[in-house]
């Protein structure tokens, strides 16, 4: 109670300030009025007595001071005041508060967004119920990926998960207004929203009791998306049906908005029940024990860590390798944060996403310095300023307070304005779609956090920057000041400057340096050896299996689409395959070397496959370094053939040059017992441009029948204006069957290069953002010795300086700082390179090139920024410069 | 204007025996358990009682008003003097007089342990 009646009572001072006043007043006149009556009851005059009064009882006014800065109001009153005067002072210097916020506002920016990324992908934790307790299970072998009888056991035999839910990212084709469209959704066990506690916004979501028989579940649950975008958010949906590869569904519920799942990049449009897989994708997996296809996301029981958990996982592990040694052999579980596909994609993700962090934390620190050198150096100029308020009472505090609540000011100002522009950025972020067929979005709207962060950020950046200036300004000496004396340059004072000035420096060249290492990686990137020549190559699949085709109407539609292409005018190539390499559908597969008679899958060697058609290599510029390419007479009638990479010739095959490895033979692809290679073919880059050196072998499609279908066209016309014309070719022949992947390999190539080419626009634009700190930085500095030194100049050249002379004066100590901070830079900058190569290929951490570059970039940025304040002292007309002051 | 705070302290002094510090709360929520007063009747019931000892000044008195305003141990309420002029009488609340009660049995006992030390030498 008394502490609300304190906060009231106080709030009623504030507000109602003249009112208090006016009592206390009226209070206090009261008081010393019969105080003085009792003097004259004694025969005094009321003059004589009131001034008796005041000496003995204390002067008004300076009661009334007393009584009012007793309370906490006091203290809110003075900051109001401080703001009020920090707010004049910045409008008077319209420039310096421009630079300042624009700098604060791009700094904090630029950590509010990346910190919203940070956020959204690592520390907000899935919607759904008490999301600490899911785990998702990696496989050591194969990662993700679980054979879906492997998932049964586990789901049966394990004490530790109060369930566990097996899942798949799967493609289908949904019917619509406008034609067969191919959408991405999930096919999930029936326990999936059970276990994962996500309440439906319409109807209701399937169970564990209706995902039991293979193909008998035709139940479809939307995302809340899809029921908004593709069904105009219709509430009588319920019930109806919707058609999915060709077959009716009914439509159970509809997903909470904020619900995509538990992957954080990928946005589902519908759930179907496991069960359907066979209606789902064209290859029956869920009796195969080899297919590592089902992701398993688990809900703890409560009170179980994650090695009981583990610990429980490998003992039936061991059990089941027992059971099954051909296909368990090794198996071993791991637990990993649900959301990016465990250390898959988590891994590297969340290490990108802190390196960001950090290199955005530099920026911040870079913008801090440079604001914290420019803040000092008003400081200094406001020294007589301070001096005289030091000099009429004003305590030390109350001066360090001012300088403190200008810097917090500016950065709140300042960080409101990066909060917005960072709001901004990931609304736009949030509502990108990846330029490609998969649907990778991310959600990174800002949440509490991120404007938490941002108002922590603002306020850190201000004690930072501040806190310099407050300290000198604390140490004024009112008597030094008021005489002029301390505004001389005197070496010692401007240490903490110099050591600014020169700490900046270093952290633009080791920002500089990052993001040029990281430009010239992705340039290094786009003209490396792919192993096959994108340009002027179009692509266009579709997916038979999904469109309901047998195998063999199948397989003779491909080769009618693949005549139909090759008489397109133009064309010079055709093929087709199953996928091509570095698209996001890569598969593996295992083989063994020939030699060994009784294969276990620990001597198995994993190799990436692909079907492809006769004219594939051709098609795709895949030199072939001996042998020859598969002709049409490498089908099912003929023996089992196999074209392999140079590294699978070396590793599989034991042979050294491309040449000895022709005709020698290799277990794997199941039709015959050994496979014998025809061709060598150069090496090339299969599931990401960072890998290293995988051996890959290709099989012919005639003998492997594969029901996704990719269409390669190499034609001598641009690929836009191929596309049309390969998707009236292929409508011809079939005008229902959606094509996807449609455009040039080029554009499809975008998911390999995804992660390269976000680290370049981030470490680009980090790079972008310190050059400006550094040139604002250098030419604040300069334009402030300038101006400290007008008086100096105007003197040396009234006794005739030259304007070398004058140059020297102004620039030498400048050009030693840029000189000193760039070697430190340096060193930091090798430092930071290793980091940088992890993270954007092809960089070579200690490139020379680079390093030389930045180092002479920032001295001509230096010179630059320094011109103009140089200009000015060279025009210091010595007569003006004399009469100053 | 530049916002300056004057150091206050100096001007606190009062000037005659310093009283303890927080025996003022109390002195004051003693004049006023006896009936509801005014600032200046407090200030010289005080010094009457304590026939000149203790001399209060508006300063530390006011500021002490507001301390125990604030704390829920008195009231103020506007009304008019004997003399027809128009000040603010403070009232003890219930509160108040617990604390009163407290604060003086607080008070009695440490005086009598100081007594007995300084009789003990």
């Amino acid at each position: 109670m008394p502490l609300l009646r304190t906060i009231a009572d106080g709030l009623r001072s504030l507000f109602r300030q003249k009112r208090v006043d006016q009592e206390l007043d009226e209070e206090l006149h009261g008081f010393l009025e019969m105080a003085a009556e009792e003097k004259m009851k004694q025969g005094m005059h009321r003059e004589e007595a009131l001034r008796a009064v005041r000496l003995e009882r204390g002067n008004p006014e300076v009661t009334k001071e007393i009584v009012r800065s007793a309370g906490w109001e006091s203290f809110v009153e003075t900051c109001w005041q401080d703001v009020r005067f920090a707010g004049r002072v910045l409008r008077k210097s319209p420039t310096f508060s421009t630079v300042a916020i624009v700098t604060l506002a791009l700094g904090i920016g630029a950590n509010t967004a990346v910190f919203g990324v940070v956020n959204a992908l690592v520390l907000r934790p899935l919607p759904v119920e008490r999301p600490n307790e899911l785990v998702f299970l990696e496989n050591a072998r194969y990662g993700p990926g679980h054979s879906f009888p492997n998932y049964r056991d586990l789901r049966d035999r394990n004490h530790v998960f109060a369930g566990l839910v097996g899942y798949r990212i799967a493609p289908m084709e949904m019917e619509t207004d406008t034609g067969a469209q191919r959408i991405w959704g999930y096919l999930a066990t029936g326990n999936y929203f059970d276990i994962l506690g996500v309440r439906p916004v319409l109807g209701r979501f399937f169970t564990q009791s209706e995902d039991v028989h293979p193909g008998a579940s035709p139940y479809a649950v939307l995302s809340y998306n899809a029921w908004r975008s593709r069904f105009g958010a219709d509430s009588s949906i319920i019930g109806k049906t919707i058609r999915l590869n060709r077959l009716p569904y009914t439509v159970m519920g509809v997903a909470p908005p904020d619900f995509q799942g538990t992957e954080l990049f990928y946005w589902p449009e519908v759930w179907v029940p496991m069960m359907m897989q066979p209606r789902i994708e064209s290859n029956p997996w869920l009796d195969n024990r080899n297919d590592w296809n089902t992701w398993v996301v688990g809900r703890l029981k409560p009170n179980i860590s994650l090695a009981q958990a583990e610990a429980d996982l490998n003992a039936i592990a061991r059990e089941m390798a027992r059971q099954y040694p051909d296909v368990n052999d090794g198996l071993q579980f791991k637990l990993a944060k649900p959301g990016l596909v465990g250390n898959m994609i988590g891994g590297p993700a969340k290490a990108f996403a802190f390196g960001v962090l950090i290199l955005a934390a530099l920026v911040l620190l870079a913008a801090c310095t440079n604001l914290a050198s420019m803040f000092t150096a008003r400081a200094t100029d406001r020294e007589r300023d301070l001096a005289v308020r030091l000099a009429i009472g004003a305590g030390r505090g109350r001066v360090v307070r001012q300088v403190l609540t200008e810097a917090l000011l500016l950065t709140l100002v300042g960080g409101g304005v990066g909060y917005l522009l960072a709001w901004f950025l990931s609304r736009v972020l949030s509502r990108w779609r990846a330029p490609m067929d998969f649907p990778v979005q991310f959600n990174v709207n800002p949440d509490c956090h991120v404007f938490l962060f941002a108002l922590a950020g603002a306020v850190i950046a201000g004690a930072l920057f501040g806190s310099a200036p407050a300290w000198r300004a604390s140490r004024t000496d009112p008597n030094a000041a008021l005489r002029g004396t301390s505004g001389v340059w005197r070496g010692g004072r401007f240490a903490l400057r110099d050591l600014l000035v020169v700490t900046q420096v270093a952290l633009c060249f080791v920002l500089v340096s990052a993001s040029f290492l990281a430009l010239r990686g992705l340039q290094q990137a786009l003209q490396m050896n792919l192993g096959f020549q994108p340009q002027h190559v179009a692509t266009a699949a579709f997916d038979l299996g999904l469109a309901g085709y047998s195998v063999e109407r199948g397989r003779s539609f491909q080769q009618q689409a693949l005549q139909a292409i090759q008489q397109l005018p133009g064309v010079q190539f055709a093929a087709y395959s199953n996928s091509v390499p570095l698209s996001i559908d890569q598969s593996a597969t295992s083989v063994f070397p020939a030699d060994k008679t009784d294969p276990r899958p620990s001597d198995s060697i994993s190799v990436a496959y692909y079907q492809v058609s006769p004219a594939f290599f051709a098609t795709m510029g895949t030199k072939l370094l001996a042998g020859r390419e598969f002709t049409w007479h490498d089908n099912a009638e003929s023996q089992q053939v196999a074209v392999v990479n140079l590294a699978f010739a070396k590793r599989v095959l034991q042979s050294d040059h491309a040449v000895d490895a022709v005709s020698k033979r290799f277990r794997g692809g199941g039709l015959a017992p050994f496979a014998e290679v025809i061709g060598v073919a150069e090496d090339g880059k299969y599931e990401s441009l960072t890998e290293s050196q995988q051996p890959a072998v290709f099989w012919s499609i005639l003998q492997f029948y594969s029901s996704t279908t990719m269409l390669e066209v190499k034609s001598s016309l641009p690929a836009t204006q191929m596309v049309p014309q390969i998707r009236q070719a292929i409508s011809r022949l079939d005008p229902e069957l959606p094509l996807y992947g449609v455009g040039s390999l080029e554009q499809m190539l975008g998911f390999a290069f995804f992660p390269t080419r976000t680290a370049a626009t981030a470490l680009g634009a980090f790079g972008i953002l310190a050059i400006m700190l550094a040139a604002t930085g250098i030419n604040g500095l300069v334009s402030y010795a300038v101006s400290r030194r007008t008086h100096e100049i105007g003197i040396r050249m009234a006794i005739g300086a030259r304007p070398a002379e004058v140059l020297r004066l102004v620039l030498g100590k400048t050009a030693a700082l840029l000189a000193f901070g760039s070697l430190v830079g340096l060193a930091l900058a090798l430092a930071a390179g290793r980091v940088i190569s992890s993270i954007v290929y092809e960089t070579r951490p200690h490139d020379p090139l680079v390093l030389v570059c930045v180092w002479i970039g920032i001295a001509l940025l230096g010179l630059f920024a320094a011109w103009a304040p140089a200009r000015r002292a060279l025009r210091v007309d010595p007569m003006v410069a004399l009469r100053y002051e | 204007m530049l916002p300056l705070i004057l150091k206050g302290s100096a001007l606190m002094t009062d000037k005659s025996s310093d009283l303890v510090q927080g025996t003022l709360d109390m002195l004051i929520l003693k004049t006023l358990a006896l009936e509801p007063m005014h600032g200046w009747g407090v200030a010289v019931r005080i010094e009457q009682i304590s026939r000149g000892v203790f001399r209060v000044n508006a300063g530390s008195l006011f500021v002490a008003f507001q301390r125990l305003q604030r704390a829920g141990l008195i009231k103020g309420e506007w009304k008019a003097t004997e003399n027809n002029r128009r000040a603010k009488y403070y009232t003890l609340t219930e509160q108040g007089r617990k604390k009163l009660n407290s604060e003086t049995r607080e008070w009695e006992r440490q005086v009598a342990a100081i007594a007995r030390i300084l009789e003990a030498s």
